[in-house]
């Protein structure tokens, strides 16, 4: 189970961050729970570009993606801090990401209030009709006295206090357990079977079940996602060890929630590329998590061309590459004549067998399926477009290799962060 | 007499401010002075040095008046984290709101027209770091305030202006009734 816990205060010092690291350690077997710094945020204004805060993007992708929110808050003037409250503004401000999120409200004092009242503004915030959040009802942490109540290295010392929280958290895990029972949809989606298992379909070129289709996708080393032709995150396939990891939570997003505000201007930019016909492939060469990798921005089209969607194919191309740097392809590789050539290194042994039909190299040879014509796109040969690279990351040097992890995404843009 | 008003957004567009700049008009025998709180940073108490210089201006402004207004639109049925933040800055270093007379009014575009946001407003103003004298006796709340204030920012329903007026009046008398006991319990104090 997966929380997010917002530290309710911009202050460097605060009991109620030293609560909630208290939280995360002393319930790691219960939860994961992650503390999020309000700080990073910028004061909530309507006017302000949302599309260019690029922190309060990523704060409502967490939010997203976790179970549960928890809110520790301090008391200012009997309220919630002004930044405390500048981060809901955000959280409710052309999103509904903490629309029925379960949340619990805990907070910390000096005095013996114990941040009560602000607690209970917290509250009645967290359920109006703009946040809507699935608030846990009772169950209030109110620490006070807080130089007292905590150890030096952070252990909450008094014990009536730690079986107040234990219960507390322990109905907030409960509560989140309800709500995931009530979203069983939203789980069987999560548990990644698909949804008819028996049912198959049949291509031109033969039957797969629905299971196999699943298989096939978690086992070619490449991964897919797909953006349908309305920009929205529709799918992605279940590979192990994902270059970009993506979240059940996120289908559905329109390409401007699913990416980092900056990376958006290009990423529209290659789906309407591939919207209009003016591209069907854009490729980009880059290192992601410490291997070379490629993406490949495919357009999708139905056999009259009809624009369905962008897909985009990533996948690490060490194995490959080292092939063909030791040679895999000998050096003829411009000429047709090396059906007969002996295999380059011990490496290639995979060149001559074709496991599924035996047809070996000559299913290379013209005699192609009827299907193939339709996915001549992949196989023409795609260009490096410098150009578009550069866009992506705001490089001037064109033509350079992106190492940059910050690299738009046209998918999802979820995981570089 | 001479009033701070203070405007509790910090949109660039706000029905709030705009009601206050009408009310700096229309009360022309009162000196009003608008406070737009825009340039107000996010109130934090780490923060290096003396206080911003736009927060001392904002204490000067109303430590010189002889009573606040302040107009607060409603976030989450609540107040704006930018007023709830001028609150913060005024209620740590400085303290200007200290016994001054108070009155909350506000406008929204929807039917409760702020009315929740008063409320949470007038239990921050009343607590120990704040502490000023709230206006209880009249409520001012303008709901629909984008069908009644014009595009000149002024407000166009009779009925409302005399309200308007009505609480204006009522708070004046409040305020020198404050203000009066103020300075007789500060007087008693020198003694």
């Amino acid at each position: 189970m997966k929380i997010l816990a917002l530290v309710g205060t911009n202050a460097k010092f605060s009991y109620n961050r030293i609560l909630l690291k208290y939280m995360k350690k002393h319930f790691r077997q219960m939860a994961d729970i992650e503390i999020y710094e309000i700080s990073k945020l910028p004061p909530f204004s309507v006017d302000v570009p949302l599309a260019e805060q690029t922190e309060v993007w990523k704060l409502k992708q967490k939010v997203k993606a976790a179970d549960g929110v928890i809110f520790s808050t301090p008391e200012y003037d009997h309220g919630i801090p002004a930044a405390l409250k500048s981060a809901v503004e955000w959280l409710s401000y052309h999103t509904n990401v903490l629309s029925h999120k379960p949340t619990m409200v805990v907070g910390v004092s000096y005095g013996r209030q114990a941040s009560a009242r602000s607690q209970v503004q917290m509250r009645q915030i967290l359920v109006s009709p703009d946040c809507d959040t699935n608030l846990l009802p009772g169950n209030e942490v109110l620490i006070g006295n807080a130089s007292h109540s905590f150890s030096k290295d952070g252990r909450l010392l008094d014990p009536q206090m730690r079986d107040n929280l234990e219960d507390c958290f322990t109905h907030f895990v409960e509560y989140i357990q309800i709500f995931e029972k009530v979203n069983k949809e939203g789980l069987d989606m999560s548990v990644k079977q698909p949804t008819i298992s028996e049912a198959y379909i049949n291509f031109p070129t033969g039957r797969l079940t629905l299971k196999e289709v699943q298989q096939i996708f978690s086992t070619i080393p490449f991964e897919i996602d797909l953006i349908d032709s309305t920009d929205h995150f529709a799918w992605f396939s279940d590979k192990p060890n994902r270059e970009h990891v993506r979240n059940v939570a996120s289908l559905g997003e329109t390409v401007q929630e699913c990416h980092p505000p900056m990376a958006v201007p290009t990423v529209m930019k290659i789906i309407n590329s591939f919207r209009n016909g003016e591209k069907d492939v854009v490729t980009r060469p880059l290192w992601m998590n410490g291997h070379r990798s490629l993406i490949q921005y495919y357009a999708l089209r139905d056999i009259n061309g009809h624009y369905l969607g962008t897909i985009e194919f990533t996948g690490s191309v060490e194995y490959i590459l080292n092939l063909f740097e030791n040679g895999a392809w000998g050096t003829d590789g411009n000429t047709s004549a090396s059906k007969h050539d002996e295999p380059a290194n011990d490496g290639a042994e995979e060149e001559s067998v074709d496991a599924s039909t035996g047809a070996s190299e000559s299913s290379d040879d013209g005699n192609a399926e009827p299907t193939s014509s339709t996915v001549a796109t992949p196989a023409l040969a795609p260009t490096v477009d410098a150009a578009e690279s550069d866009a992506t990351t705001g490089a001037s040097d064109a033509g350079s290799v992106d190492a940059n992890d910050e690299e738009a995404d046209a998918t999802t843009g979820a995981s570089e962060n | 007499m001479k009033i701070a008003a203070i405007a509790g957004s910090n949109a660039n567009h706000s029905y709030n401010r705009m009601l206050l700049e009408f009310m700096a008009r229309h009360f022309s025998d009162d000196d009003i002075d608008v406070i737009d709180i825009r340039q107000v940073p996010m109130f934090n108490e780490n923060y290096k040095g003396k206080i911003p210089e736009v927060v001392a201006d904002i204490d000067r402004r109303v430590s010189s008046a002889d009573a606040v207004i302040i107009a607060s639109p409603e976030y989450n049925h609540s107040i704006t984290s930018a007023l709830k933040s001028v609150v913060e800055w005024l209620s740590y270093e400085v303290h200007p709101l200290e016994d001054k007379p108070v009155m909350i009014i506000g406008a929204s575009t929807h039917d409760q027209g702020s009315s929740r946001s008063q409320v949470q407003l007038r239990d921050i103003l009343i607590s120990p770091g704040v502490n000023a004298y709230i206006f209880q006796n009249e409520e001012f709340f303008m709901s629909d305030a984008a069908n009644i204030i014009d595009d000149n920012g002024n407000i166009t329903n009779e009925m409302t202006i005399h309200f308007l007026e009505k609480c204006v009046r009522e708070f004046k008398r409040y305020a020198k009734a404050i203000n009066q006991m103020v300075a007789e319990k500060k007087e008693a104090g020198k003694q």
